[in-house]
């Protein structure tokens, strides 16, 4: 078995931060290997560094048993390294065919552009990644799922050896994931070699051959699939065992329900949905990308006006015009996008988490002292890892900006708690910490309705699973008796075929 | 896609023609000749819809690649005064005069270039500080006199049979078919498109992105200096407060031809399309009685208009 890939002893440091120390492992030819860690294991400068966008400090890497330094992205891409980034590194603004051959782009003599030539390229290679997508259609008109299946389209243009995913799944649906696995299958059967960077343990299960743990910068060990269980790689990225889960009593039965949503629409998102979340409870709404979660939970915290319906919180009806009324009302929304939607960067990590809290207060004067008291208090209750509340987020791990968004809501003490992705994009260990404190506050009485796509997320932390699937919901499960396959029957299929 | 630019290009040309038919039907005379279409007329159209015309051409391309360029106003005027004082002062031949004007335009865009590429400085205030740098210069070399280089120009002066206030036009059309042609159908104009529409995935694409910037720049630099080429021999004079406050025409006509300051869209033909929409509409008020003072006014709505107007078709257009 020769090695496709090899790191050796890579080291890499940004000022006083140890990115990578020492870094050895090696990737056989034609196998799928993951790359795992939590956020700030490594693997994002050690993906840099193959791509050609970062030197390492110390070290070296082989191809084919070949010593390489890629000084350029156009270097390792000459080099036979494909990278498949997530869906924002593509031009928008380009065609299918200009996006493939962006940087590399076939010319006839003279120098002019040979676009026959390239859009034939490219309708072959679309063809056969079954993509159902023209070569001469935008960028921008191209679903997330799609422009992912581009990005490995242009690394094959280009006959790579090697293809790097890195997290190329978060934005897809089971079934987008179903035909990238396939896709990938495909082109390992035919030698090109695997490396897959993800959060998503289960994918990594079925996709890789091997896994390489990394933490803190440094290698743990490289696990053969077959041999190990998800529950020692967890235990190999944490490096602790993970945190117990907080107990907490069952929900009130008694009494009006803290939310109740009755008949809302708000086309052509969603239609005549009626749930109820008690107080102390936890609901959890599943839905594939595109069911029209994100905008029900906007549309209760007023940030859209629904066509008919009515909403009531703790009984008294309420018709939040804006997220302000939302939350006089009761209502505070952790979003779903914390780099868009969730997170002032430019703010210290005081003004954010109080800024929710001092709009809902509608108070004139700023009192430094007790700003900054609330967010001390919030850290601590958070376990925010952070030097100083004055720092500002985006010094933060991308689990501890997450606790942040989490915190700036419950410091406005909401009666209802509606969480849109809670713990996208972070780390294994940011997610039992951000759970445990969602559990905390329903033990406290707060109702949380949560919108996820994880769903063995959404099985842990549920009472209750709503299932909505192109606006409408299809039906409700107990979290006591919920499995995978019924959750993911109710998302996906029509109820009638599958019984 | 070719065919999603020439459908923005369309509705640029509607805008102009609409607007000509206007000026058309609202002058028309109750006798004699009409003092809008005549060719004497939309010669000077062109004579001065082309001075800004040429350096949006390279605006244009700047704001594609994701920057923008508030120095060509003052690049115009300064090459116009070094032209004024190598040609008269100096006595240099005319031609290699121009020459001179054109380094002037090359090294402009240089700095503009090193100072956003190399020093990282946002290209508003990079560009903000060359504006008054060259606008300075200009006024220190003149020292509040100007060139007069009429004087030593021929009389109706014509070149081949042709009156001398073609070469803008001339000028203006031959850049605009080169460019258009660049930034369509070869490589560069390809990377300029990719590093406005998303540098990041630009730079992973192997692109040189900071080579492609400077060239927008330096290329921008370029054609203000044939503007103020054009400037020198057809105005006959070299001086520092010519082309004051161009930079605006100059951007708002890339904008109005279809340029996202976003970077990523617009095309160089729209944007000559543009400042001949602006050309017409200053020579048509000029024509309407009282109309003069409304000028700048009508200018700042008509932006505002076409690109909003813009906003909505695009948005219909992508069915959001």
């Amino acid at each position: 078995m020769a090695d496709a890939l090899r790191f050796i002893d890579v080291h890499k440091s940004f000022g006083a931060v140890r990115a990578l120390s020492g870094v050895s492992f090696s990737v056989t030819r034609g196998e799928a290997h993951a790359c795992v860690g939590e956020n700030g294991a490594g693997k994002s400068t050690l993906l840099k560094i193959l791509a050609g966008t970062v030197r390492p400090d110390r070290g070296e890497i082989e191809i084919d048993g070949a010593r390489v330094d890629h000084a350029s992205p156009r270097e390792a891409l000459a080099g036979g390294v494909g990278m498949v980034f997530q869906e924002r590194l593509a031009f928008p603004n380009l065609s299918v065919t200009a996006n493939i051959f962006a940087g590399r782009e076939v010319t006839r003599a003279g120098g002019r552009l040979d676009e026959p030539a390239m859009r034939a390229r490219t309708a072959q290679l679309l063809a056969d990644l079954h993509l159902a997508v023209s070569p001469d259609v935008r960028m921008e008109h191209v679903s997330a799922a799609h422009a992912q299946l581009v990005q490995v389209a242009r690394a094959l243009a280009f006959d790579c050896r090697i293809l790097v995913l890195d997290e190329p799944t978060t934005s897809l649906t089971d079934a987008e994931v179903d035909h990238l696995f396939h896709v990938l299958g495909q082109l390992k059967a035919k030698g090109v070699t695997l490396l897959f960077v993800s959060h998503r343990l289960p994918e990594v299960f079925r996709l890789c051959d091997r896994m390489t743990v990394l933490r803190d910068g440094r290698f743990v060990g490289t696990f053969v699939t077959a041999d190990t269980t998800p529950d020692a790689i967890v235990r190999a990225m944490v490096g602790r065992e993970p945190p117990e889960r907080v107990p907490r009593p069952t929900p009130a039965a008694t009494g009006p329900p803290a939310l109740a949503v009755q008949g809302l629409s708000g086309p052509p998102w969603f239609e005549d949905v009626s749930l109820e979340v008690r107080a102390g409870e936890i609901v959890g709404l599943f839905g594939l990308v595109g069911s029209g979660r994100s905008e029900l939970v906007e549309t209760i915290f007023g940030l859209r006006a629904p066509a008919s319906g009515t909403m009531a919180v703790n009984g008294r009806e309420v018709r939040p015009a804006s997220a302000r009324e939302a939350m006089r009302a009761g209502l505070a929304l952790v979003p779903e996008d914390r780099q868009r939607l969730g997170l002032h960067f430019d703010l210290a990590i005081r003004h954010n988490l109080v800024l929710p809290r001092a709009v809902k207060a509608g108070g004139r004067r700023i009192d430094t002292r007790a700003e900054t008291a609330v967010a001390e208090a919030e850290v601590a209750a958070l376990g925010i890892r952070t030097p100083s509340v004055a720092a500002r987020p985006g010094t933060l791990s991308g689990g501890n900006q997450q606790k942040v968004v989490a915190g700036r809501w419950l410091a406005t003490k909401p009666t209802v708690l509606l969480l849109d992705e809670p713990t996208k994009g972070v780390d294994v260990g940011a997610k039992f910490e951000i759970h445990n404190i969602i559990r905390r506050r329903a033990a406290e009485r707060m109702a949380c309705l949560m919108v996820s796509s994880d769903l063995p997320e959404v099985l842990a932390l549920a009472d209750r699973i709503v299932v909505m699937r192109e606006g409408r919901l299809q039906g409700e499960i107990a979290g006591s008796e919920a499995t995978e396959e019924a959750v993911m029957r109710l998302a996906t299929h029509d109820t009638k075929a599958a019984t | 896609m070719t065919r999603v630019w020439r459908a923005r290009e369309f509705s640029t040309l509607a805008i102009l023609a609409g607007e000509l038919l206007f000026f058309v039907w609202y002058l028309w005379p109750e006798s004699g000749p009409h003092t809008f279409w005549n060719q004497g007329n939309l010669l000077l159209i062109l004579k001065y819809s082309s001075i800004y015309g040429i350096a949006a051409i390279g605006a244009a391309i700047v704001i594609i690649s994701g920057g923008i360029d508030l120095a060509p106003g003052a690049v115009i005027a300064l090459t116009t005064v070094v032209i004024g004082y190598v040609f008269v002062e100096s006595g240099w031949p005319l031609l290699a005069s121009c020459a001179a004007g054109m380094l002037v335009g090359v090294g402009a865009g240089l700095v503009s270039a090193w100072l956003v590429v190399r020093v990282g400085l946002p290209p508003f205030i990079a560009t903000l500080g060359v504006l008054g740098i060259w606008r300075g210069t200009a006024f220190i070399i003149t020292q509040a006199r100007f060139y007069d280089l009429s004087a030593k120009l021929p009389r109706n002066w014509e070149v081949a049979g042709v009156s001398i206030d073609w070469l803008g036009p001339v000028v203006m059309v031959v850049c605009a078919v080169v460019f258009q042609r660049l930034m369509t159908g070869y490589q560069w104009g390809r990377s300029i498109l990719s590093v406005g529409g998303n540098e990041t995935a630009a730079l992973f694409s192997g692109i040189p992105v900071a080579r492609v910037k400077m060239t927008a720049y330096v290329i921008a630099g370029l054609l203000a200096s044939a503007s103020g080429v054009v400037l020198a021999i057809v105005g006959g004079q070299g001086k520092a407060d010519l082309a004051s406050g161009y930079e605006l025409d100059i951007i708002a006509s890339a904008v109005v031809g279809g340029a996202s300051l976003a970077g990523g869209r617009g095309s160089v033909a729209g944007a000559v399309l543009g400042a001949l929409i602006f050309g017409v509409l200053r020579n048509g008020l000029t024509q309407i009685p009282g109309a003069t003072f409304y000028d700048r006014l009508i200018v700042g709505v008509a932006v505002i208009v076409i690109v909003v107007m813009d906003q909505v078709l695009t948005r219909r257009d992508t069915g959001a």
